[in-house]
């Protein structure tokens, strides 16, 4: 499975809040520690802002992972954010494990300001891990089929 | 239809068979296991009962696939000729340059066999408007490059009523030709030069000499007697329910017979004549997506919600109201053909008990009492008048 | 399965039609929303007139969740004045649903409960058959509302368990939570490619009462509208989210599938994870508040790096 994989890049889509994970994550960049380089940013005011809806497109899009992360319990910006996003993602993390898809490309974190080597951490095993699992081709096979047997039509 | 063959039953699946074997796709009813599903685990995940076989139009992968048992499949031939959802065109962006990637509107020759009479005249019904301001060139080709052969329908149960509405169980209408079962195998008509070409290509399924007085008697007393036990089932003028619905615009009747209607839309998916689509424009990648067409439903709550926010079928009584109107008045008037052909879907389908025979009933009646009272039926006379 | 008895007449009808008259005839509700006999089974019907409560019926035919009807979306039902409802132990959860909700007060219905003994899988039948474990509906099984308290009437006999069904829901969500993922993939994915977005699931749901329906949402268009496999996906495990904590289990959403996605093994499936994590079950008493909108801060978070 490796050699064939060697040249394959994750793409993760990372959803963070704004107070903590985000700061966190420059707090990273300007402590210059090196970490893999495969993680697309979108920057929230809180998780509890983060619709599973986000996640779903992200895999509709192309990204063969996704990273949640925010605020530890009881240092949400707005108070109780996070623990809403909790309680969500709970439910969504294990619908999704129901359907198939593999928890392994969904990483869920809380990553504090001062928080930088953890953030590092969480990226490169998030895109470790992902680079283990592949190309998410199973998601994007389910792109439309207007190729049906009553139709030729060139891709 | 003067000319009439007989196919045995084993030239009919040999008819597929070569077909098939020429690499022509053979659209059919296939018996169908409605969990669908190859998995291994489909057999004990799946809460449907698997007793209960559906029969579906699908693409032959064999001919022993053929389902020859007159049952009525699940959806309509609808989707063949309008897919649930089809490419229109697509485009690639790069920069300001736009590429826009037609789609073809040609297609390759196939042949449906054993078609539903109702599923075929509803093909009929909807090229009116589908050649009316425009003409669908997608439609247009998929119905040039199929043929159709219909197998007469024995009546599946008492919410038939194709009679009622124009069609009949032997009916030819939007079809090729017309197999009728005798004893060892089918008459076959042929009704338009499709169809006489058929029998032409395959000539050695076909046996020109049919005995007028026996198997000739047989294909025609099944088809009699068909037509008879539809009728039973419903018998309206289909054209004072058109005037009376056209001039009852606000009648309470309507409201009442659609009550209990939850707009669940899955009358106007199953239904052979129900044709309206949305359109949508998706992006596929940075730079590139498609334009598609896919069923829209008349009974959804935002059909004709406008971008003011304004809703003109604001509730479900009035977009059930419109259904009838569209089906048995407004069609009828513009391009003189009921749309519908009475194959009863939307009706077995209905999980809130709505009841199309009920209904046409019930107008029928009304239509036909005296006008002595100008504003419409009765305030005591009870909705579900057929019951 | 042809021999299947004709289940006994239930006990409670003729103190259902009672009660009925009675409400309309004082002017208590202007209409009763319960179930008749048509041609093809047992069907919703509206009653205005006193004189016609002898249409009500119950039986195993009764499926229907008549809650739907209460959906503030519903002007043409709100429009017939106060509402006199039937309704089943799983019915007339979806009410403490919608009063948890603030989308009904209480004083806007009047409930007349019927004690259930489970009801037919395939109910469109000219008569009511006895249950058995072969056409009793999956959901029954192991109801905890026999007793509905949620009712300002409460009709008929204590009715025997419905029977075991042949395999229940919760051994079925078992057998697919037992097999590889890829499996369960290969499974949820050839069940959504079936949907033709008809939204039947959505409608007839007692608890799908968004004035605007996330799928609607065109700009951005959030969840893709055509029935392919991709936008299929995006919309079930949507609404399948958008539930959990609500669902009531009535099934109906299932029953209304035209294409027969087994959407009740989604539904227990949510029912499991909120009762595992959350120690939560759906039930007829408004004041259980529902668990997602709410939160402890020792919530579990063994998934949370």
């Amino acid at each position: 499975m490796t050699d064939a994989q060697t040249d394959f890049e994750p793409r993760i889509t990372a959803f963070v809040c704004n107070w903590c994970t985000y700061t966190g994550a420059d707090l990273a960049g300007t402590s210059r520690l090196h970490m893999a380089s495969n993680v697309r940013i979108i920057r929230l005011p809180c998780t509890g802002r983060i619709d599973p809806l986000f996640i779903v497109k992200a895999f509709e899009r192309g990204a063969d992972g996704v990273i949640v992360s925010g605020c530890h319990p009881a240092d949400c910006h707005y108070t109780s954010g996070n623990y809403h996003a909790r309680r969500r993602f709970a439910v969504f993390h294990d619908i999704m494990g129901f359907v198939g898809v593999d928890p392994g490309r969904m990483t869920f974190s809380w990553v504090s300001a001062s928080e930088g080597a953890k953030w590092k951490d969480v990226v490169d095993e998030a895109v470790s891990k992902v680079r283990e699992l592949g190309p998410y081709e199973a998601y994007r096979a389910l792109a439309p089929d207007d190729a049906s047997a009553t139709a030729e039509v060139t891709p | 239809m003067s000319d009439r063959y007989f196919i045995s039953d084993a030239d009919l699946r040999g008819l597929a068979a070569d077909l098939l074997g020429a690499g022509t796709e053979v659209v059919a009813p296939v018996a169908t296991d409605i969990c669908q599903s190859p998995s291994a685990i489909a057999a004990t995940a799946c809460t449907l009962d698997h007793s209960l076989v559906d029969i579906d139009y699908r693409s032959l992968a064999t001919a022993d696939d053929l389902d020859l048992d007159r049952g009525l499949p699940q959806l309509s031939l609808k989707g063949y000729f309008l897919p649930e959802h089809e490419a229109l065109c697509r485009w690639k962006q790069k920069g300001t340059t736009t590429e826009v990637i037609e789609v073809p509107t040609e297609f390759a020759p196939r042949v449906v066999l054993a078609a539903k009479p109702c599923d075929s005249a509803a093909l009929e019904v909807v090229d009116k408007v589908m050649n009316w301001d425009y003409k669908d060139e997608l439609w247009n080709g998929r119905r040039e490059a199929t043929t159709i052969v219909n197998l007469a329908c024995p009546v599946i149960d008492d919410s038939c009523f194709c009679t009622a509405v124009g069609s009949a169980p032997d009916d030819v209408k939007g079809a090729d030709g017309l197999l009728t079962p005798v004893a060892g195998g089918y008459v076959y008509e042929p009704a338009t030069d499709k169809g006489r070409a058929l029998a032409a290509t395959h000539k050695a399924r076909f046996d020109a000499d049919v005995a007028a007085d026996t198997v000739g008697r047989q294909a025609d007393d099944e088809r009699a007697a068909a037509r008879e036990r539809v009728a039973g089932n419903l018998e309206i003028d289909a054209a004072s329910v058109r005037d009376w619905i056209d001039t009852h615009f606000e009648d309470p009747l309507l409201s009442q017979l659609a009550i209990r209607c939850n707009g669940c839309g899955a009358c106007t998916s199953v239904c052979p004549t129900c044709h309206c689509f949305d359109i949508v424009d998706e992006q596929e990648g940075v730079g590139r997506g498609t334009r598609r067409r896919c069923w829209d439903t008349c009974q959804a709550p935002t059909f004709t919600l406008h971008a003011s926010g304004h809703n003109p079928r604001d509730d479900q009584h009035v977009r059930y109201r419109q259904r009838i109107n569209h089906k048995f008045a407004i069609y009828p008037l513009k391009f003189g053909e009921v749309l519908c052909t009475g194959c009863g879907r939307c009706t077995r389908v209905c999980h809130a008990g709505q009841d199309l025979v009920e209904i046409l009933q019930a107008i029928d009646i009304a239509a036909r009492r005296p006008r002595d009272d100008a504003s419409g039926p009765a305030a005591d006379e009870p909705a579900e008048a057929a019951s | 399965m042809t021999d299947v008895a004709t289940a006994p007449a239930y006990t409670g009808v003729e103190d259902m039609r009672r009660i009925a008259r009675e409400l309309l005839e004082a002017g208590d509700v202007r209409v009763i929303i319960g179930w008749e006999h048509a041609r093809r089974g047992a069907r919703p019907v509206f009653v205005s007139d006193p004189a016609d409560t002898d249409k009500l019926i119950f039986d195993t035919r009764c499926v229907h969740n008549l809650v739907t009807y209460l959906n503030p979306r519903r002007d043409a039902v709100a429009e017939l004045g106060k509402i006199g409802l039937v309704v089943k132990g799983c019915d007339v959860k979806a009410v403490a649903g919608l009063l948890r909700e603030a989308q009904l007060t209480r004083d806007d219905v009047v409930l007349i409960g019927v004690r259930c003994g489970g009801v037919l899988e395939e109910n469109e039948l000219p008569a009511a058959l006895a249950l058995t474990p072969e056409n009793v509906a999956p959901r029954c099984h192991g109801c905890d509302n026999r007793e509905p308290t949620l009712t300002d009437h409460l009709v008929g006999e204590p009715q025997p368990e419905p029977p075991r069904p042949v395999m229940t829901i919760d051994e079925r969500v078992a057998a697919l939570d037992a097999q590889p993922l890829e499996e369960r993939w290969a499974f949820w994915t050839d069940q959504f490619s079936k949907c033709v977005r008809c939204y039947a699931c959505r409608q007839v749901c007692p608890l799908c009462i968004c004035e605007r329906c996330i799928v609607e949402k065109t700009q951005p268009q959030w969840i893709e509208s055509s029935a392919h496999p991709r936008g299929n996906f995006s919309w079930n495990i949507t609404r399948a989210i958008h539930l959990a904590g609500r669902c009531v289990d009535c099934g109906e959403c299932e029953r209304f599938c035209p294409v027969g996605i087994p959407l009740s093994l989604l539904n227990r499936k949510l029912q499991h994870i909120v009762r595992d994590r959350y120690d939560y079950t759906v039930s007829d008493d408004p004041e259980n508040a529902a668990p997602i909108g709410d939160y402890r801060l020792d919530d579990q978070q063994e998934f949370i790096k």
